[in-house]
């Protein structure tokens, strides 16, 4: 054979064994332990720390709310607990809504970064940190997160299954935030609990009742003219939230913003609790008006009356304490805060844009209806 | 648009991970300049193994080609990994069940086969050179005899024996290698326009086709360039495998397309729109330059021309025929992609300008074989012997 | 009345049915045989026996592409995970498309338990929303990729929402389907990842040894699920691993543990009363692209037509 074949085959002899033997000295060590993969990755990306912490994690902390939650509807995903027969998963938990996983927190250390975090390649050489790492992550909620955090789940939406409790953004609440009424760790509204908010002296009440409120809205609740509203068997918490408002100036009246002022909140809860407890007439309205104004009153009714959100009231008979009732009250001042409502001098979230879809016709309608309908 | 800062905007419903487009314009010229070395190996094959003498003068230069090539066929693929520092894990521990994994062995394989054969057919030459050339050059020129100087009648014999059998081995390599590369596509149950048995077929056709196209456009420009005479014999030859080159592609690639439109599997709206949406120039340049190509080549064949004219219509086609490989590459790779695996969505992939993975990079990466095809033609001039050499 | 093929009956047709020299043990014996001939055979895969009928038990069996010893030492000598072995578990992960109400939480919290890239084109888990418009045949399909859903949070991608478009509109039918990896029992990834970064584990997960993979991305165009994604930052690849180092600890994925309504069911299939197992025998469940050979075990329960 020719020395260039020779000394070629022993080329190539050479660099094959050296390239054997790189195959094999570079082979990671526990390759094809379990199969075509490196055996120690398994127990590698088992070691991982997790970083959702479950709801028990945070109740040695917030006792507080981890008890309103475990006895409240949202700890409960289905009726009876139970998904396909098996008492397994309940309903969202804190890491639910608090943006995602508790990690190390209260710790103000990041988390440990793992096996894939370390990872760097030739054009990222840093590993990066990432967001749910951060310490000091911002797990509280601001107001405006709440709603949206809400809406999440309860935004009524198409493709939603209709055992999800869902809100229609329109009519339920307009702008409010869901806490003005709903605790979010247990949102069922218990209104026989928020009855009993208003703990004023309907004794001490009467005496400024007579006093000062009866020139205008009468001594027992009957205003004296149909252009003031009749105080007897409102809502109290919506008589001390008005009267609050006017001392803020939130709600403006020539009379009532100067009256407002020279009340104390006791005096305010006092007076409340005086005319909450008076009994109610029905001031009447016009009959044909007001047949046409029932038609046109199911808007209303999911705050003020029946079947409404809460279906615990008559028509006129708000849902809630913090709502007025409009039921006998006189159609004159009901049309008029009505029209207040529409061109802004009194203003609240859902009201204003509601009244701006009435027309005058409506309102009279409306206000005829509500006046004529049982307070009882 | 904000958040297709780094994405591709669709129609229709894609998957959410995929509005990152996983290959891009690299993985378009790495199959294609696979493409260009089987090509140019199976035109110097046809001297080597097939003896045909007509394409004798270009053989080596040919062969030259094919393993500058076939050195930058796998740039693509590390500026296109995302640990491009692992990339040996593919080879350390092959998985054999999946198809990139045989490429580093079969490209390393290709590529040694080329080097021993370049070798071989440059033997002669070398140890000549080795005795005229002094310095660092002809340091390099004894480096590459092996120490042996033996250039008798007989060992040239057993060289060009060798030097046959490699290249007859060659030959199933690169149809492999190149069949390969088709069937990383063709494999993949998950893209319908990918999903295809004639994968594999096509790519290694129209590789071919491609191939001979770059062999004619170099061997006139460097013709050109060194102001010597085209020889119209071997222009004939590379008009015959041309021309037969892009009649079987295009009648196996219009099958493929025709069967996919009449078994009409579920989805095929989709793919209809995807020609007529994201790919239509794509198509367009792939098809109108492929038929321009295919006239052309017919004009010359039926009415026997020669000389001059032969050389420019030849190169013409030649170049229309690079190009609408070119097309067809882009067409399979990202036309694949751009066809979502819902099979209600379409993307548009716009590729980057500058960065790792971009257009520029991709100009680089195929200039370089043109490059360093110079100065291995400077080291191991493939021309002034080349008739002797038989 | 006895039934016509008794347990017993099914074990010895088990044995049987496994010969000496298995596919897998074949493909060992391949280890390092020629590139395309184990190509060919894996890609044969799907034929084999094994795929259909009897194998199809619960309980310690063998992962993907895995021979006689490899099995004998994943039983023998199991991984070191603390108070967890993986042959007492084969995971399995039920989807009650009924239940699920499109909050997307399960998408932030997997984002945020497992550091995927926080925007809008890489997920391990996401929800398609499919809506019927009245008299329309075919669904309309969008994700919170859509860039409607990420206007409609003011353009912020990490604020998961669906937006409320169909709100005036008739719609027919609609439902929202969460997706992620379904851990098949043949993986495509697996099959074509050409360094074995990418690997079918023994319980069930099909994981990502991300200090191996190359970043080929050629796994991401295998998966017809698209479940996989390329995370540019560690130049490899991602995807769901059903929080591997959650289940090996006894808690719940992420997805399943934020999930408020119970849509998704996670456990264990050799256990046969936990919820998962139950989940499947109660319901009639089907799972997405059957067609495509990779027998996925991520189970789901109403699920439409137009699914892809």
């Amino acid at each position: 054979m020719p020395k260039h074949i020779v000394r070629l085959l022993a080329l190539i002899a050479i660099i094959a064994t050296i390239a054997l033997f790189a195959k094999s000295f570079f082979r990671a060590d526990s390759f094809y332990q379990y199969g075509h993969y490196r055996g120690n990755a398994v127990a590698e990306i088992a070691s991982k720390i997790p970083k959702l912490q479950g709801s028990a994690s945070c109740q040695s902390c917030h006792k507080e709310v981890y008890e309103q939650w475990t006895t409240g509807i949202h700890r409960k995903a289905t009726k009876d607990n139970q998904i396909q027969g098996v008492v397994y998963k309940y309903g969202p938990g804190c890491e639910v809504c608090h943006t995602g996983p508790a990690g190390n927190h209260p710790a103000k250390t990041p988390m440990p970064l793992s096996i894939e975090d370390k990872i760097t390649t030739i054009t990222h050489l840093n590993p990066q940190l990432h967001v749910a790492n951060i310490p000091g992550r911002k797990l509280l909620l601001s107001p405006d997160d709440m709603r949206g955090v809400c809406l999440n789940c309860h935004e009524k939406m198409v493709g939603r299954p209709d055992e999800q409790k869902q809100i229609d953004l329109d009519t339920h609440s307009g702008k409010e935030l869901c806490v003005k009424c709903h605790n979010p760790h247990s949102p069922k509204i218990n209104f026989a609990a928020m009855q009993t908010v208003n703990n004023g002296d309907a004794e001490a009440g009467k005496k400024l009742a007579t006093t000062i409120c009866a020139s205008c809205h009468g001594a027992e609740g009957k205003s004296i003219t149909p252009a003031f509203p009749n105080l007897a068997g409102q809502h109290a918490d919506f008589m001390v939230d008005s009267i609050n408002a006017f001392k803020a100036g939130a709600r403006k009246s020539d009379m009532m913003s100067g009256i407002a002022a020279t009340l104390s909140d006791a005096d305010a809860r006092n007076v409340a609790a005086y005319f909450s407890r008076a009994n109610c007439t029905v001031t009447g309205g016009d009959k044909a008006k007001a047949e046409l104004g029932k038609a046109k009153a199911a808007n209303c009714a999911a705050c003020h009356g029946a079947k409404g959100l809460r279906g615990n009231g008559a028509p006129g008979i708000s849902g809630g304490p913090m709502w007025p009732n409009l039921a006998g009250q006189n159609a004159e001042y009901l049309a008029n805060a009505l029209k207040m409502f529409q061109d802004g001098t009194r203003n609240h979230a859902v009201m204003t844009t509601l009244a701006k879809a009435l027309t005058a016709e409506d309102i009279d309608q409306l206000a005829a209806y509500f006046a004529s309908v049982s307070c009882k | 648009m904000g958040i297709f800062a780094n994405a591709t905007p669709y129609v229709g419903y894609v998957y959410p991970n995929e509005t990152d487009v996983a290959w891009s314009q690299l993985i378009v010229i790495y199959p294609y300049i696979t493409g260009l070395v089987a090509g140019a190996f199976v035109v110097s094959s046809l001297h080597h193994v097939f003896n045909i003498q007509r394409f004798a003068t270009i053989s080596r230069f040919a062969l030259l080609t094919a393993l500058c090539f076939m050195i930058f066929a796998p740039t693509p693929l590390l500026f296109h990994l995302g640990q491009p520092t692992r990339a040996f894990n593919a080879v350390i521990t092959p998985h054999w069940t999946s198809a990139m994994a045989a490429f580093g062995y079969v490209a390393g394989f290709y590529l040694c086969l080329l080097i021993l054969e370049i070798w071989f057919a440059f033997r002669a030459d070398i140890v000549a050179m080795s005795k005229v050339r002094t310095g660092i050059m002809g340091k390099i020129y004894k480096a590459l005899t092996l120490g042996s100087d033996d250039v008798s009648a007989a060992s040239l014999a057993l060289d060009h024996k060798i030097a046959r059998i490699l290249a007859m081995i060659g030959i199933p390599s690169a149809c492999g290698l190149h069949g390969y590369v088709g069937f990383v596509f063709g494999s993949l149950k998950t893209r319908e326009w990918w999903s295809s048995d004639l994968m594999p077929v096509i790519f290694l056709l129209s590789a071919v086709g491609s191939g001979v196209g770059l062999v004619i456009v170099l061997y006139v420009l460097v013709s050109k360039y060194r102001k010597e005479p085209i020889s119209d014999d071997t222009m004939r030859g590379l008009l015959y495998v041309m021309f037969t080159g892009i009649a079987v592609v295009m009648v196996i690639e219009g099958l493929e397309l025709l069967e996919m439109v009449y078994k009409a599997r579920e989805g095929v709206e989709t793919v209809m729109a995807l020609i007529a949406g994201p790919i239509w120039v794509g198509m367009y340049i792939q098809w109108g330059l492929s038929f321009f190509a295919l006239f052309v080549t017919s004009a010359l064949l039926l009415f026997d021309v020669h000389g001059k004219r032969l050389v420019t219509w030849l190169f013409i086609s030649g170049l229309s025929m690079m190009l609408g490989v070119l097309a067809m590459r882009w067409n399979v790779v990202i036309g694949g992609q751009e066809l979502s695996k819902t099979m209600k969505g379409l993307l548009t992939f716009y590729p980057e300008m500058f960065g790792r993975e971009s257009m520029l990079t991709v100009l680089i990466i195929f200039t370089c074989p043109f490059v360093v095809l110079w100065l291995a033609t400077q080291l191991l001039p493939p021309w002034n012997t080349a008739a002797e050499h038989e | 009345m006895k039934p016509l093929i008794s347990e017993e009956t099914v074990t010895t047709l088990k044995t049987k049915a496994e010969p000496a020299l298995t596919r897998r043990n074949f493909l060992g014996l391949l280890g390092k045989g020629v590139a395309m001939a184990g190509a060919v055979i894996g890609a044969g895969r799907a034929v084999s026996s094994e795929s259909v009928g009897v194998h199809e038990v619960v309980g310690a069996k063998r992962a993907f592409q895995q021979n006689d010893e490899q099995y004998a030492e994943s039983v023998r000598n199991p991984p070191k995970i603390p108070n967890y072995n993986w042959n007492d578990r084969q995971w399995a992960m039920g989807v009650d498309t009924d239940r699920c109400i499109g909050c997307l939480r399960c998408m932030e919290a997997c984002k945020m338990e497992n550091s995927v890239q926080m925007d809008a084109n890489h997920y391990r888990t996401w929800v398609e929303r499919y809506v019927y418009l009245e008299g329309s045949n075919n669904a309309i399909v969008d994700s919170q990729t859509d860039p409607k859903n990420i206007e409609n949070v003011g353009g912020s991608e990490t604020k998961f929402r669906f937006d409320n478009r169909y709100k005036n509109v008739k719609v027919d039918k609609a439902f929202f389907v969460p997706k992620l990896c379904n851990q098949c029992e043949h993986p495509s990834c697996v099959q074509v990842c050409p360094t074995g970064a990418t690997f079918k584990a023994k319980d069930g997960p099909v994981l990502i040894d991300t200090t191996y993979c190359i970043g080929c991305q050629y796994c991401v165009q295998a998966c017809p699920y698209g479940a996989r994604s390329f995370n540019e930052a560690r130049g490899t690849a991602e995807k769901c691993n059903w929080c591997y180092h959650r289940i090996t600890k006894g808690l719940n994925p992420a997805c399943v543990e934020v999930c408020p309504t119970g849509t998704r069911i996670f456990g264990d299939r050799s256990d046969p009363q936990s919820p998962v197992s139950l989940f499947i025998r109660n319901n009639h469940v089907q799972v997405l692209k059957p067609e495509m050979g990779n027998a996925p075990n991520v189970f789901y329960k109403g699920t439409d037509k137009e699914v892809v």
